[in-house]
């Protein structure tokens, strides 16, 4: 990508102003998406991402500049406009960078490029055809194929010079179900940090039929009812309620200042005891897993949560600055276009005793949450709303009938404290999150777990 | 490479292969952002950046590709990869690149002073904002947020057929978040500045806004569960209207992934409801002089008095219903395919302020910020379920502040129910590249979960 001593000579560049840390990170990035809608292709684009970003520390403080011009001279001059906002000397920083090797977290067998479109269409064809013809009321498919590689180098003026490769791959299936003129959605997904070996053994099949058979329970499900209610939260994608209630709110950005309702509780009880959660990038292959961060720094395991007291926060190197507490490799982005930001990788709650069926027999009355969609979370209130797609009521222990439209809303301490269920069927599920440091894949994860007492935001 | 010779290279290099019609589709842009926390600059992005997609039509089918540096090599690249792109397609719709047009109406979307505003002036505002907001009230501890964008960027659209346009515009936001405390109970509220003038990022009048919104919130409970009379207020309609904008999408109808499919000329709404997409609106936020096609933009009323006029559509969907193009091909940015996106979409506004409207509401709730727009909230099957903030409304006066409860319901029952608009039409942030507006809104009866 760019050679040893052009990088050299423009990290000096970016501390002539005085900055006393420079970092550039390199980016040349290959896409392929293909969508597919009523059985057909329908686009197929790809295309080709290449720039550069420039970080600047002075103190406490971080600017950040991005072209895609990485002639020698743009990115000089690029480092000095960013560093023209410090108004200091030069320091005269020494910069002797030294190549580091990378362990591998993700090994990659097949590069995306090693196989033909047509077969990618294929997958992408087996899963959308289980979905169509699983029932007459299914009336359109669609579908989404996407694979990029990309080529990553960092280096910074501490000597770090470093570089990676990232490849993603996700296929994804949506359903639409019609019935007395209501149209209701399903959808099912794979996706991972690794190959396309990862599609080998897939069940195509069983990924239509997962998303038909939702859209097709919910356009004959009624309106859920409203109001508070025990909820049982299934395993996988359902860990997105620890993810928003409280994932986000032990980044180091909110942390630092003072703005996450967080702040200051390490060692304090801020969960009920069978909460345990952590963040761990160190998964093999993991949707948010990685050998290097967009810093430069490995992975780690990251114990956020330990049988319900508070023991550590997600922190990048700014934060590490401002808190004075070591980074735990969670500094990532989405591209050159975007600054590092404190992130989650793969985030979820620790299993536990209860199996699944334990669970739903000791709920008296509740909604059963099958599948969650997305949701958000205010860091400075812990406010928090996320959508159930696929949900039935519990009555007496036993789930009674398929219900929709239904919204969990809450703050973070209150539900972390009111878990009172943990399963021993931990799971994970593909989310796409979004943050000031962009959009960036991370794995939600969890057993089934139960939440006592919870708003329900329905129809009826 | 510079753009002309790249183009022209492109363009040689592509009929070489094959390609019938071809056009390239060039974005060049600088941004700067600052954000300031506690007095300190907090975060500080410069930026240049170019970006190309390429499409064009190789057996019957539109390829596309996309680069962001213009070299040697990117020419073949984009070339072969379109043309393996077009060779996957299997829609069979016809596709076209737009014929050499005329009758463009200029809009007035650069402002020359913006570009000479120094960074440290920009700076100097958000510190005064910073000042201003913590002076106003002793509850506010901190902006959690408090930030300043500018950018400017240049589009260029040209083809094979000669067509050949160019577009400069610019921007300036200014968005502040605030924290106000009281009894360790935590609030936030948000304000925002759409004005490329940056004399019109006024410190007192956004510092005061934020202030208001925020501490007017400490001391919010939640709601018991009913329907209630609901009134959302000018930019929460206009963020629920933004969210289901692709309802009117021609190509999500053609997909059956609409639920207006086979509703032209019917009744839709309520007659209070006229709803237009207009690209030269005065307070427009981004005009624009032709869509990502080429295509003259063209105002279009899309609900009138409650009757579904039309869709709207770019080339391809236009051509399928045997339609002329409403001028509404959308490109999110130079990596996406064609779409379709409103311009500037909005509901035309009544006759009463907000204040008029809710001195009627015997008990009602005054929606006044929505969270989890993406997720609560489905533009195919059109149900809402999302997290509100609001006041409770009693005798006609607004009693006391709620927090901790949704709003629920379904966009063909909302749509049917606007007992009346109001007059204080505003704009919300962008969806896309859409900008929407709406006045107040209010609704007969919507589901209020809470305690």
């Amino acid at each position: 990508m760019l050679k040893q001593d052009v990088i050299k000579e423009v990290l000096q560049a970016a501390l002539t102003s005085g900055g006393d840390f420079a970092e550039i990170f390199v980016e040349d990035r290959r896409d392929n998406v293909i969508t597919l809608a009523s059985g057909k292709i329908e686009t197929s684009n790809s295309g080709r991402t290449y720039g550069a970003g420039i970080r600047i520390f002075d103190g406490n403080n971080s600017i950040y500049g991005y072209t895609n011009d990485t002639s020698k001279e743009n990115l000089i001059k690029i480092a000095k406009q960013v560093g023209m906002s410090i108004s200091g000397v030069d320091k005269n920083l020494g910069v002797d960078l030294v190549e580091e090797s990378v362990e591998i977290v993700n090994p990659i067998e097949i590069l995306p490029n090693e196989k033909e479109k047509a077969q990618k269409i294929e997958w992408l064809k087996k899963a959308a055809k289980a979905a169509s013809e699983y029932s007459e009321e299914i009336t359109q498919v669609t579908g989404r194929y996407l694979d990029y590689v990309q080529d990553v180098l960092i280096a910074n003026t501490e000597g770090k010079f470093v570089t990676d490769r990232r490849v993603i791959s996700r296929l994804n299936v949506g359903a639409v179900a019609s019935f007395n003129g209501e149209m209701q959605t399903g959808g099912a997904d794979m996706g991972a940090h690794q190959g396309l070996e990862m599609y080998t053994d897939a069940d195509f099949q069983a990924m239509g039929v997962k998303a038909a058979k939702m859209a097709v329970t919910m356009v004959h499900a009624d309106p859920c009812p409203s109001g508070k209610m025990d909820v049982v939260i299934d395993n996988g994608f359902g860990g997105v309620i620890f993810h928003e209630a409280c994932g986000h709110g032990l980044e180091s950005r909110d942390i630092a200042k003072g703005t996450s309702v967080f702040t200051g509780k390490l060692g304090e009880k801020i969960a009920s005891d069978v909460v345990t959660a952590i963040d761990d990038g160190t998964i093999p292959n993991g949707w948010g897993s990685f050998n290097v961060n967009d810093e430069g720094e490995k992975p780690t395991k990251n114990v956020l949560v330990e049988n319900g007291i508070l023991k550590s926060y997600m922190i990048d190197k700014l934060g590490s600055r401002r808190m004075n507490m070591p980074q735990t490799g969670a500094g990532r982005r989405e591209s050159y276009k975007f600054a590092v930001g404190s992130r989650m990788s793969n985030t979820f709650i620790a299993p536990g005793k209860s199996t699944p069926e334990e669970i739903i027999a000791n709920t008296k009355d509740g909604l059963y949450a099958k599948t969650l969609g997305g949701g958000s979370v205010n860091p400075a209130t812990g406010d928090f709303n996320f959508v159930v797609l696929e949900g039935y009521l519990i009555k007496d222990g036993k789930i009674e009938k398929p219900v929709r439209g239904a919204t969990l809303i809450g703050t973070g301490l209150e539900v972390l404290q009111n878990i009172d269920m943990v399963g021993n069927n931990l799971a994970y599920g593909q989310g796409m999150c979004g943050s000031a440091s962009g959009s960036i894949p991370a794995w939600v994860g969890q057993p089934m777990i139960r939440v006592k007492n919870i708003t329900v935001g329905g129809r009826s | 490479m510079n753009y002309q010779n790249f183009v022209d290279e492109l363009f040689k290099y592509g009929k070489k292969e094959g390609f019938e019609d071809m056009e390239v589709y060039f974005q060049k842009g600088k941004s700067f952002q600052t954000t300031v926390f506690k007095l300190e600059v907090d975060k500080y992005t410069i930026s240049d950046s170019t970006g190309l997609s390429f499409r064009g039509i190789y057996n019957n089918k539109m390829g596309y590709s996309f680069t962001e540096i213009l070299d040697e090599e990117s020419i073949s690249i984009l070339v072969n990869e379109a043309k393996a792109n077009a060779l996957a397609i299997e829609n069979d719709d016809l596709v076209e690149i737009a014929e050499k047009q005329t009758g463009y109406k200029a809009v007035d979307v650069y402002n020359d002073e913006l570009k000479d505003v120094l960074n440290s002036d920009k700076i100097e505002f958000l510190k005064k904002v910073e000042k201003e907001a913590l002076s106003l009230d002793p509850r506010i501890k901190t902006l959690t947020y408090n930030l300043f964008m500018d950018s400017e960027s240049e589009l260029k659209i040209a083809n094979t057929k000669g067509l050949n346009l160019e577009q400069k515009s610019n921007f300036a936001a200014s968005f502040v978040m605030a924290l106000a405390v009281e009894n360790g109970e935590n609030k936030t509220g948000h304000a925002i500045i759409l004005d490329r003038d940056f004399k019109n990022h006024d410190y007192k009048k956004i510092a005061k806004e934020v202030v208001e919104e925020t501490v007017t919130l400490l001391g919010a409970k939640s709601v018991p569960s009913k329907k209630y009379e609901v009134i959302f207020r000018n930019d929460c309609a206009a963020t629920l209207l933004g969210a289901f904008s692709s309802v009117f999408s021609a190509d999500r109808v053609q997909k059956n992934l609409s639920l207006m499919k086979g509703k032209l000329n019917e009744k839709v709404a309520s007659n209070h409801v006229t709803l237009l997409d207009d690209p030269f609106m005065e307070e427009g936020c981004v005009n624009i002089s032709f869509d990502a096609e080429g295509t003259p933009a063209k105002t279009t009323e899309i609900i009138k008095d409650g009757v579904l006029n039309t869709f709207l559509h770019n080339l391809k969907t236009a051509k399928k219903d045997g339609v002329e193009s409403t001028a509404n091909a959308s490109k999110g940015s130079y990596k996406s395919s064609i779409d379709i996106s409103p311009s500037n979409l909005y509901i035309k506004r009544g006759d009463r302020s907000l204040e008029e409207m809710t001195s009627e509401l015997n008990e009602g709730i005054i929606i006044t910020k929505l969270d989890g727009i993406h997720a609560g909230l489905n533009p195919i099957s059109g149900d809402f379920s999302l997290l509100a903030t609001g006041f409770l409304v009693e005798n006609g006066k607004v009693t006391r502040s709620c927090d901790q409860f949704t709003v629920a319901g379904n966009l063909t029952q909302l749509l049917n129910e606007i007992t009346e608009v109001g007059n204080d039409l505003k704009f919300t942030m962008p969806s896309g590249s859409a900008f929407v507006a709406s006045p107040s809104l209010r609704i007969s009866e919507l589901s209020i979960a809470g305690e």
